[in-house]
């Protein structure tokens, strides 16, 4: 190759490349951010003022969908105990946004340890199931030590009062009318969906266990309730 | 026999028939021509066993999906919900909806290529395509061997408490991503499948060039097409992945730079390079190392891909869960393809240097060259900005991405457009002045209206779209998107001043009509028309994304659920006329709205934005209208309902009816490019 031509052939070739490398270094920095836990990102210093992406669930109450920016806590997944970061969103808030939801959050981090968010996208763990075929806490009751350890898929209310955090021996009560009748514990550690609340009509699935508590690896927001 | 371990069993024939076949291979291969023959039809004939066996394992899976066996937990997974009459495809579909089955059905594809080759070559049976069936093999290997790592088999058996023993009716909400349930999305996978499995061929038939230290361009001539092919897949299947997501997902945009997206460019970038050195190393007998590293990075890209996509190393929309084995298996396979192909090169370096030399930029070969240099390093930096979370590095925005590909983009098509009237070695002035003067005066016709869509239509809603773009890029947004769509005007008027040119040519030579002559030279040379037409095709995408991906015109709007409510949005009124909310059989429930829409007090049309709860997976799909007009797409979607009442947003998308047919276009030159010749080479 001539010389001349090779030369600029690889001076070309390097403006190409050193005005790529120009974009995503130099000018991308409101554009990028770093993935953070919440403790991390409440215990880092030098984070504040950096552009960090922060993924954590929904403190219950900790919101209001009407104020504007809305401004929530969320936690580190599966830490119920562990320590909350607040989050100030000005945007749209999605409408599977609620308690207990995982909320993911990108924006920057004020020196007063807030989270100042403009992206907020959220994880719904919501699903449906349908009560067909389902067995009634009733019938469930009644049936004795037959069903005990076999595959059950249930249907009820939740009893008012009864849910708790995970991690218990019981983490919610159901009946089969809302507000009446005999219930049963259930002991469930996974993620509720969302719209779990009081009088809820649900369908579980699992095992009920020789001590009587019904042992869940499936828990729904009945499909008639959901809508 | 469970018909789950008969899949797996299939399945298990299928690899042994693929060792077989690389083992027969190669110990032909070293045996020599005549003493090695016997074992080389062993070779051959265990590649067909091969697809026989990944057909039948495939056939069980496929059949199980249309009895709804649910003794298989891949079809509790992606059982279709749906009762439509396109029930029966999104049952098919099931096959390719998720991890495991999206895997074997890559698979077969592979066996089917190798197949093809074998049944090609079968009866030559050269040393330089027994090696290359043998390397296709070595690679089909390695993606069987992964499909018997748990979480990649599709023939799982399903858990015991997933079903109730008594009726065996499922208790798990497990089912098709209803997302999934669309015709685009139905063929989307299947083509970028197709493409991804026959990118392993160049690579099989490098290997098989290094190995034999043939340098001379035949095994380019024996893949050239099923690598046309092959990429020609992958472009459809990423314009059906964005018509899906502009139809689907509800945002009214068709690329995000999403990883799983990115995932599927990769190897269109390289497999860019890779075409266009083929064409050098036939025509010129050079870029021959070009074409073997184009060749093995597309493989490399095309398992990056599947890594990205399914380890679950980053987080995406498509959110495959996080799978440490696949995570390091793929990473092996990454690796072995870039030391072999890399490294052979560089062992091979004396043989495969190139004899063409060029002596100026302004020539074809360096357009060649910038051409290779741009898809190269655009496909390095989007699996960079891709990769970099997973590094703990930083997260790019889809603004970061938007601001490197407009440029370059830009840059790129103004390349592609000016190669055809260079010369190779050198361009003279004169001559290049005496062939651009024509394209140039139809650029510049053209120009004027483009100019004023721009001024009149595109420039006031610049800023408006809900992707921020960078400080830096808004600076430079006017001249930028001007010499964008300067760009795009002479890439449209150079194919057809080529066209035109050639057909008046060779009018006058052979003494034919203008019409004759323009059709012999689209039916004649294939290649090189089909090349100016996918050219052609670009150019008008070009101007079709200018306007689409960088003049979107957001309007969010709440307006009261009573009939003769207004809202405006972009120039547009929209009146509320009713909403019906029907529940369908299988429990899904359908919601949509009507509007008027009127522009200066005259209805132009209605919209029936809706959406679809999918009752079984409990999500929701946006189904957006669209009403399209020349200059731009009014896409309206129903968001949400809320106290203040429906909650809806419309994009006023330019000149996006102009990407659609640009992309038609790419295809139409593309298919007329690799249509067989009627002599075929040997």
């Amino acid at each position: 190759m001539n010389k001349r031509a090779q030369t600029r052939l690889i001076g070309v070739t390097a403006i190409i490349v050193l005005a790529i490398f120009a974009i995503v270094f130099g000018f991308a920095g409101g554009d990028s951010a770093v993935q953070r836990g919440v403790s991390e990102a409440l215990a880092d210093s030098a984070l504040v003022g950096e552009r960090i992406k922060v993924s954590g669930i929904v403190v219950p109450g900790s919101w209001n969908k009407k104020s504007n920016p809305m401004i929530f806590d969320i936690q580190e997944k599966g830490s119920p105990d562990g320590p909350k970061l607040k989050v100030v969103y000005a945007g749209s808030v999605p409408n599977t946004f609620g308690d207990d939801i995982e909320a993911i959050v990108t924006g920057t981090m004020t020196a007063g340890k807030s989270l100042e968010a403009d992206v907020l996208i959220t994880k719904c763990p919501s699903k449906y199931e349908s009560k067909q075929g389902a067995t009634t806490v009733t019938s469930l009751l009644g049936a004795g030590d037959n069903v005990v350890g076999r595959p059950v898929k249930l249907t009820g209310y939740i009893v008012a009062g009864s849910l708790s955090a995970p991690g218990g021996p019981v983490r919610f009560r159901m009946q089969a009318e809302s507000g009446a009748g005999k219930d049963i514990p259930i002991r469930y550690d996974g993620a509720i969906p969302d719209g779990f609340k009081d009088g809820s009509s649900v369908v579980v699935g699992g095992s009920l266990d020789k001590a009587g508590t019904f042992n869940a690896t499936s828990v729904s927001m009945s499909k008639a309730d959901s809508k | 026999m469970a018909l789950p371990t008969i899949g797996n069993l299939f399945m298990a024939f299928g690899l042994l028939s693929a060792v077989v076949s690389v083992v027969a291979l190669t110990w032909g291969h070293r045996a020599g021509e005549s003493e090695g023959e016997s074992l080389t039809n062993i070779g051959y004939l265990s590649t067909f066993a091969a697809a026989v066996f990944l057909t039948l394992s495939s056939s069980t899976l496929v059949t199980a999906f249309f009895r709804e066996d649910f003794s298989f937990q891949y079809v509790v997974e992606q059982h279709t919900t749906d009762v439509s009459s396109l029930a029966w495809l999104y049952k098919l579909a099931g096959w390719w909806a998720g991890r495991e089955g999206s895997l074997l059905f890559w698979a077969w594809l592979i066996a089917l290529f190798a197949a093809w080759v074998a049944f090609k070559r079968m009866g030559i049976t050269d040393r330089l395509s027994n090696v290359a069936l043998a390397a296709t093999n070595v690679v089909q290997v390695a993606f069987l061997a992964a499909l018997f790592i748990e979480n990649n088999n599709p023939f799982k058996v399903t858990p015991p408490d997933w079903l109730n023993p008594a009726t065996g009716e499922l208790l798990v909400p497990y089912a098709m991503n209803p997302l999934l349930q669309h015709w685009a999305m139905i063929l989307h996978p299947p083509t970028l499948f197709v493409g991804y499995a026959g990118l392993t061929i160049p690579f099989a038939f490098a290997m098989a060039a290094l190995i034999t230290k043939d340098a001379s361009k035949r095994w380019v001539e024996l893949c050239d097409r099923i690598t046309v092919f092959s990429w020609l897949f992958l472009g459809i299947g990423i314009g059906l992945g964005s018509i899906w997501a502009y139809v689907v997902l509800g945002w009214g945009g068709y690329w995000a730079w999403d990883p799983v997206e990115n995932a599927s460019l990769l190897p269109w970038l390289t497999g860019v390079g890779l075409l266009h050195s083929f064409t050098v190393y036939r025509r010129r007998n050079a870029f021959k190392g070009w074409a073997i590293s184009m060749a093995t990075f597309s493989l490399f890209f095309v398992i990056l891909g599947t890594f990205i996509t399914r380890s679950g190393v980053i987080q995406s929309v498509h959110a495959f869960e996080k799978d440490p084995l696949s995570l390091g298996y793929f990473l092996a396979m990454m690796t072995g393809v870039l030391v072999a192909g890399l490294g052979g090169l560089f062992l091979r370096w004396e043989t495969f240097r190139s004899e063409d030399e060029f002596d100026s930029l302004l020539s074809k070969e360096a357009s060649y060259y910038f051409n290779n240099v741009i898809m190269l390093v655009s496909a390095l930096v989007v699996a960079f900005l891709t990769l970099s979370p997973a590094f703990g590095l930083r997260e790019y925005g889809p603004a970061t991405y938007d601001a490197l590909a407009h440029p370059i983009g830009i840059l790129y098509v103004g390349i592609m457009a000016i190669c055809p009237i260079l010369s190779w070695r050198k361009t003279e002035g004169p001559a290049f002045w005496s062939r651009a003067k024509w394209p140039l005066g139809g650029a510049a016709a053209l120009a004027v209206p483009l100019l004023a869509i721009w001024w009149f239509e595109l420039w006031p809603n610049r800023f408006k779209g809900s992707v921020k773009v960078l400080p830096f890029e808004q600076a430079i947004y006017g001249p930028e998107t001007v010499i964008g769509l300067l760009v795009g005007a002479l890439a449209i008027s150079l194919p057809i001043y080529l066209f035109i040119d050639g057909a008046r040519k060779r009018a006058a030579a052979k003494n034919e009509g203008f019409g004759t002559a323009f059709l012999a030279i689209l039916t004649k040379a294939r290649t090189q028309s089909g090349g100016y037409i996918t050219h052609l095709g670009i150019g008008i995408i070009l101007v079709g994304l200018i306007g689409s991906a960088m003049f979107v015109n957001d309007v969010k709007a709440t307006v009261a659920e009573k009939p003769g409510e207004k809202f405006e949005a972009g120039g547009y009124t929209f009146t509320f006329k009713s909403v019906d909310q029907q529940t369908l059989p299988n429990g899904d429930v359908d919601t949509r709205l009507l509007f008027d829409v009127s522009r200066d007090g005259r209805v132009i049309g209605t919209v029936n934005p809706g959406q679809l709860r999918f009752a079984r997976q409990g999500q929701v799909r946006l189904e957006a209208a669209v009403i399209s007009e020349f200059l731009h797409d009014i896409f309206v979607v129903f968001e949400q309902a809320s106290e203040e009442g429906l909650a809806m947003n419309v994009k006023i998308n330019p000149l996006i009816s102009w990407a659609w047919f640009g992309f038609a276009l790419t295809i139409i030159g593309t298919v007329l490019a690799m249509w067989p010749k009627r002599a075929a080479a040997a």
